[in-house]
């Protein structure tokens, strides 16, 4: 393999403040091979294990409405092993999985055949809901019988195996709205195996056991649906959002029977591409070592179509809209969103400081009110607080008495058109800064978040971004913030969600 | 023509070019890691404190840790290390009020927890480094010159019993975490019925408790010699070593109580706690204790437990739960000794309630193979592999982790020599060894079984 690119970049520490300043130095070495794969490599000499993880531009924003969490499946679907990896006969086991393959599309047939003589279109779903015809039940009982002779010939759990007895520890794997990651943590001199597991994963993943493994996903959204606050916090997720698949969950009850092994197949094999993957490692490895390496288990791949990358573009923001919501389980509050852009936008570093220094100040203006309750200030829609698409920040509200609910809204909304006039004090600014320089600092000391940070900062906008985001928050001033808030929060870019008690007359 | 492609494309083989070597075949080379040598981050003082001090310059942060052994059963007097804790957390050093403390923990962006067990404890403060000094001043008057008042006590006592109208309590975090950490605790109040880890203050307890008993129990087990310290980050260790022997160099050497020695706990037949709970999922908490297990065959319950059910993917328990049928995201089995006397052995999942029974039977099903059968040379090889290169080197891995391992460690033991022994004696276990572990250390006939779901079942 030709290099295509080789560039080595070390961040360059800042002049100024010096505490600060220096120490998001982040000596990142970058190599882009020729089929677009991107190498980033922290050394850390002295260090006898390397983190490493391999980024995959995809997520659950590349699912389409009806098999929302297929992204997420996906993910559980790629540890299920490959054809060198897991199975006692290959031979035997491929045949059996064109079968079910076969049958499969048999059954998508029948049910798209019956699905105006089944009227399966109720309104109230739960995992167990089904209609059903003879003809479906015979694919699914052939379907099953075929899954249970391919297991005779397989055995599970066939990657993660090796990756323990060879000393890997924290192996999992995460799906997000924007990203698919796998990670790992190997003795340094081990990194061999890191590659190739990762690159068969990668090329030739077999989606065994389909059937069983959608029911894992059945139990992680009951998971969800076992907080009382899941459905509130959903709800208020698509109110914020018109046309954005950033507020879509990943999956609902009624989302997980619609998963075909075609359909995964087809996410697999678009996104799963060499130009549309980031591999990060830190530790006792340098680049120099790497470059071979990495081009030995990934330099076969070819380049391909690159996958268009979702946009998230919102419709202008034109009206405010309200979600009542009742419960009696849940505690009453106020909750105030606006949009905000994603990182690779100017505005969106502050964002970090303007929550650390508003959620104080507002706790102290609903306290001397005379009003029960304590504010948090989050960006935080489905599982992630960051995305390189605009999502939406989110001033909370939380009330121990429901009939302080109105004068809480009030309160809240005239001090957060108040905050867009006049700033704050600038050393509140200033401690809100150490606070998130420190946090940061709690984050780069652990090389597995650190080697998040890097790669999910390559999916939102680039790893470059990175340095400078963080720098952009501690230049941050108080008129900044002021600015920040006057031009984001407006009536129209406002959700407001209220909690209200179920006593209360409707 | 649509399909053909497709499936032409699923099953191709894998490019000649990919190196796609087994990796038993790849040559991987041996575990070159090395456990560090304690002696080289040990500083001892003259009144018998140790400290294990080291750097860690990737970021300008400092741990400051101390590690007590005294705990909630270390003494007879209910409730005063629950209220210790409360002083620790919340007023902070004589001569500062607690607004002040508190105030300085948030001016210096401080990562401060005070980690309370049964027989130890656990203070950490992460600070900046630009604020090493302020935090040193605290750390030192948080061992040597607590604040300690009635305040406390009765703060402990709050903490005690859940607040009726606290609108959290019933909500979704709680609802969901309360339920399987509910379930483990109502396993562990079986298990230790009539035994002191059992034992919890109640208010009467608080109610006869005064500050003057708090700081007894602080004068008594906050002494050099009962204590161990941790230092990490960015610093430098020379400096901190000198700084250590001026603040603490004078502390007067004194008594070190003797650990108590706990009972064993009376084991009873294998019997069903059912607890009513409808709800989306239902919680299985299935064990035993733990009773205190020698060194010699520490290694191979290790190993038997990686085997069976550890916190990984790969294990039986897991095999014949999630990955065969989909009942569950997780079962997973707990190894949770205490210092001096028993601890517990559990196994726990979690499912929609249809699967629940499943899981149970297949459960209990592996923890009879275990007994029955030699585990196979693969799963063998695999847990040694794991334990001796992968969850042992990573305790020394940097100065924050090597100075907690090593502090702690000679806090419990008084040496070392465990973790000098650890990989070699990993490495030694043999099948008869995990079979002979499995025989012992689980017991099918004193499984308690605690169930929260709509409707029982039947354990015969």
């Amino acid at each position: 393999m030709q290099i295509f690119r080789y560039l080595l970049i070390l961040t360059i520490a800042f002049s100024a403040p010096a505490v600060s300043a220096e120490n998001y130095d982040l000596p990142i070495l970058e190599h882009v091979f020729e089929n677009g794969l991107r190498l980033l490599v922290i050394e850390r000499p002295g260090d006898d294990r390397v983190v490493s993880e391999i980024f995959t531009d995809m997520g659950a924003l590349n699912e389409t409405p009806g098999e929302f969490g297929a992204a997420h499946f996906l993910e559980h679907l790629m540890f299920k092993g490959t054809p060198t990896l897991g199975s006692v006969d290959w031979a035997r086991e491929k045949e059996l999985h064109e079968q079910i393959r076969a049958a499969e599309d048999a059954l998508i047939e029948e049910l798209n055949r019956a699905r105006n003589e089944l009227r399966e279109r109720g309104v109230f779903h739960d995992y167990q809901h089904r209609e059903t015809t003879p003809r479906i039940d015979e694919l699914r009982a052939l379907i099953d019988s075929l899954n249970r002779q391919a297991m005779e010939f397989s055995e599970e759990g066939p990657m993660s195996v090796w990756y323990m007895a060879y000393g890997g520890l924290g192996l999992k794997a995460v799906t997000e709205q924007e990203y698919m990651h796998f990670n790992n943590d190997l003795p340094a001199d081990r990194i061999d195996l890191f590659l190739r597991i990762e690159a068969d994963r990668m090329q030739n993943s077999i989606f065994r056991n389909f059937d069983a493994e959608r029911m894992i996903l059945v139990e992680q959204r009951l998971d969800d649906l076992i907080w009382s606050a899941t459905p509130y916090y959903e709800a208020m997720n698509s109110l914020v959002g018109r046309a954005s698949m950033v507020y879509a969950p990943e999956g609902y009850a009624n989302d997980f029977e619609q998963y075909t092994r075609r359909h995964e197949r087809e996410l697999y094999e678009t996104h799963f591409v060499a130009n549309n993957t980031t591999i990060v490692l830190i530790g006792g490895v340098t680049l120099d070592e790497m470059i071979p390496k990495v081009e030995k288990y990934f330099g076969h791949m070819e380049r391909a179509p690159e996958p268009k990358r979702y946009q998230g573009r919102e419709p202008l923001p034109s009206a405010e809209k309200r979600l009542i919501w009742r419960s009696g389980t849940f505690a009453p509050r106020v909750e105030v969103r606006y949009q905000i852009p994603g990182v690779g936008h100017p505005d969106r570093p502050a964002f970090d400081v303007l929550a650390e220094v508003f959620e104080a100040h507002l706790q102290a203006v609903v306290t001397d009110a005379g009003i029960d309750g304590s504010i948090d200030i989050n960006s935080l829609v489905v599982h992630t607080s960051r995305f390189g698409v605009p999502a939406s920040i989110n001033i909370e509200l939380k009330l121990a008495d429901a009939s302080q609910i109105e004068k809480a809204e009030h309160t809240l909304l005239a001090e957060l058109r108040r905050l867009g006039k006049e700033p704050l004090a600038a050393d509140k600014v200033t401690d809100a800064q150490k606070k998130l320089r420190t946090e940061w600092y709690r984050t780069a000391v652990d090389s597995g978040a650190l080697a998040f940070e890097i790669g999910h900062f390559e999916v939102m906008d680039s790893w470059r971004t990175l340095k400078p985001y963080l720098e952009a928050r501690d230049a941050a001033t108080a008129d900044d913030l002021r600015d920040l808030a006057g031009k984001y929060f407006v009536t129209i870019n406002r959700s407001v969600g209220v909690i209200l008690p179920e006593a209360v007359p409707q | 023509m649509k399909k053909l492609t497709l499936l032409a494309i699923i099953f191709a083989t894998p490019s000649f070019s990919q190196d796609l070597t087994h990796p038993l075949e790849m040559g991987l080379p041996e575990s070159s890691h090395t456990r560090p040598d304690p002696a080289e981050y040990q500083l001892v003082l003259g009144n018998g404190l140790v400290a294990f001090v080291a750097e860690a310059d990737q970021v300008p942060l400092v741990t400051l840790s101390a590690f007590i052994r005294a705990g909630k059963v270390s003494d007879k007097s209910q409730g005063a290390a629950e209220s210790l804790q409360h002083a620790l957390k919340n007023s902070g050093p004589s001569g500062i009020s607690s607004g002040d403390f508190r105030a300085g923990l948030k001016q210096m962006a401080a990562e401060y927890t005070v980690n309370l067990h049964d027989e130890w404890m656990e203070i950490s403060l992460n600070v900046p480094a630009e604020d090493l000094d302020q935090a040193l001043r605290i750390f030192v008057g948080l061992l040597r010159s607590l604040s300690i008042s009635d305040a406390n006590i009765e703060s402990a006592a709050g903490s005690v019993a859940p607040v009726p109208d606290d609108p959290e309590v019933e909500s979704g975090q709680e609802l969901y975490d309360g339920s399987m950490g509910e379930a483990v605790d109502r396993f562990y109040e079986i298990l230790y019925k009539d035994h002191p880890f059992g034992s919890r203050p109640t208010m009467d307890d608080f109610d006869s408790l005064n500050a003057d008993d708090v700081s007894a129990y602080y004068a008594k087990y906050f002494v050099p010699g009962n204590l161990t310290i941790a230092v990490a980050g960015a610093i430098d260790v020379d400096d901190i070593n000198g700084r250590l022997v001026d603040l603490f160099g004078d502390w007067a050497a004194a008594d070190i109580p003797e650990p108590k020695q706990m009972p064993a706990v009376k084991r009873t037949r294998a019997e069903l706690h059912h607890f009513t709970s409808k709800n989306l999922q239902s919680w299985l908490v299935i064990g035993h204790d733990l009773p205190l297990v020698p060194v010699e065959e520490q290694a191979a319950l290790e190993v038997m437990n990686y085997i069976i059910g550890a916190e990984h993917v790969k294990t039986r328990l897991m095999v014949e739960t999630r990955y065969k049928y989909g009942y569950t995201n997780d079962a997973s089995g707990f190894l949770e000794d205490q210092w001096y006397g028993p601890g517990g052995y559990t196994f726990r999942s979690v499912s929609r309630p249809e699967v629940i029974e499943n899981i149970y039977r297949n459960m209990l099903g592996e923890l009879i193979r275990v007994r029955n059968e030699e585990v196979t040379d693969r799963e063998l090889f695999v847990a040694i592999g794991a334990l001796a290169d992968g969850t042992f080197p990573v305790r020394y891995r940097d100065g924050y982790a090597l100075t907690r391992s090593f502090a702690l460690e000679r806090l419990r033991y008084g040496n070392h020599n465990k973790s000098a022994s650890y990989v070699q004696r990993i490495r030694a276990v043999t099948k008869e060894d995990v079979l002979d572990a499995a025989r012992k250390y689980l017991r099918p006939e004193n499984m308690q079984t605690v169930l929260f779901d709509e409707e029982a079942f039947s354990i015969d």
